[in-house]
């Protein structure tokens, strides 16, 4: 009897899955061919008959492995870039063109409050249009069949991407700037921290989570007597 | 020819309808399919796993693997909530659908 398991191990050696996923396929398939192969030997067929018939389920193992491929990562990055990254973004590149606009269009200047920390600004006319935004990249995301948490993570992504992008050069700074002759006072980078995290984080932050979770909440409550209303068709069905 | 989507629906329903009367692996659920369609729909390997894990991610079936009475390891698949919840519509589309072709052939043909 043909080892089916090293056959289909050395076919679908190339399939791009985590290790135990990859284990897991090859058992399964093998223990199909296995099955296939001996009911086929039970059927009266020579042994060698019956693994060529085996064999012909599978026409062309490269587009079988793509096909595995596909069905077991496909769908999941599908769905993902449909209920996060592609609100995420969107939400990300209206807030940023927000950002640069709106204060020339309507003239405003910063708003600056006084604090512990030192003083820090506001952009006003932007903190005001970003619970819109986050609502879009909320509702984007909703529509897209995402879970509530991807939906808020959906709806506060403009942020995420600015922290993100601040974490890589922070540090960066840190090293460049004594190299290039500037003096980094290290007790000031805390203060710092916390300024830049209110103006530009938690505030906004705050701001787009609240259109965000006014959506969730709505389609929350639409999902839940869509639910109740199909598990009544089905049982008048 | 039939068409791709007509193909990846009619597969779909027979696993789905099959899965219904209880948890069945891979070669047992491709065989009962063949059997009870007398030999109308057969799934190869190639063409049964990927829609088997394309439906697994969409969470209509649900595989685990079980150990048998003669101590094989086989994946058994079963249908969840969600797909007993997909099921429903999908009968009805596929019973309208050959409802209206069913009219219509008989209406060209009188």
């Amino acid at each position: 009897m043909p080892d089916w398991q090293e056959l289909v191990r050395r076919r679908l050696s190339g399939l791009a899955l985590d290790a135990s996923e990859k284990e897991e396929v090859h058992a399964e398939l093998a223990a199909h061919l296995e099955e296939s192969y001996g009911m086929l030997c039970r059927n009266g067929l020579p042994e060698k008959e019956a693994a060529e018939r085996t064999m012909e389920q599978v026409s062309d193992w490269r587009d079988l492995q793509a096909k595995i491929l596909i069905a077991r990562r496909g769908e999941f990055m599908r769905k993902r870039a449909q209920q996060l990254w592609i609100p995420g973004f969107l939400a990300f590149i209206l807030s940023t063109f927000f950002l640069m606009t709106l204060p020339k269009i309507l003239g405003a200047h910063p708003r600056t409050v006084e604090s512990v920390a030192g003083t820090i600004l506001f952009d006003v006319p932007w903190l005001a249009a970003l619970p819109f935004i986050g609502a879009l990249g909320a509702y984007l995301s909703s529509r897209a069949g995402a879970a509530r948490t991807i939906v808020l993570l959906a709806s506060v992504f403009p942020v995420l991407a600015l922290a993100a992008a601040l974490m890589l050069m922070f540090p960066i700074a840190m090293i460049v700037d004594p190299i290039i002759g500037n003096h980094v006072d290290f007790r000031n980078v805390a203060t710092e921290l916390l300024k830049v995290g209110t103006s530009w984080f938690f505030v906004p932050g705050a701001a787009l989570l609240t259109g965000g979770l006014v959506v969730s909440l709505f389609f929350g409550l639409r999902s839940s007597q869509q639910t109740r209303w199909l598990d009544s068709e089905a049982k008048d069905a | 020819m039939i068409g791709a989507g007509i193909k990846r629906g009619t597969a779909e329903l027979a696993v789905l309808s099959v899965l219904q009367e209880g948890p069945l692996h891979g070669y047992e659920l491709a065989r009962r399919i063949e059997q009870q369609t007398n030999g109308a729909l057969r799934f190869t390997l190639a063409a049964l796993y990927p829609m088997l894990y394309r439906m697994e991610q969409q969470r209509w079936i649900r595989g685990s693997w079980e150990t048998s009475a003669n101590g094989r390891k086989r994946r058994c698949y079963r249908l969840t909530p969600a797909g007993k919840k997909k099921l429903t519509p999908l009968r009805r589309e596929w019973e309208e659908l050959f409802g209206a072709l069913q009219r219509l052939t008989k209406a060209a043909h009188a």
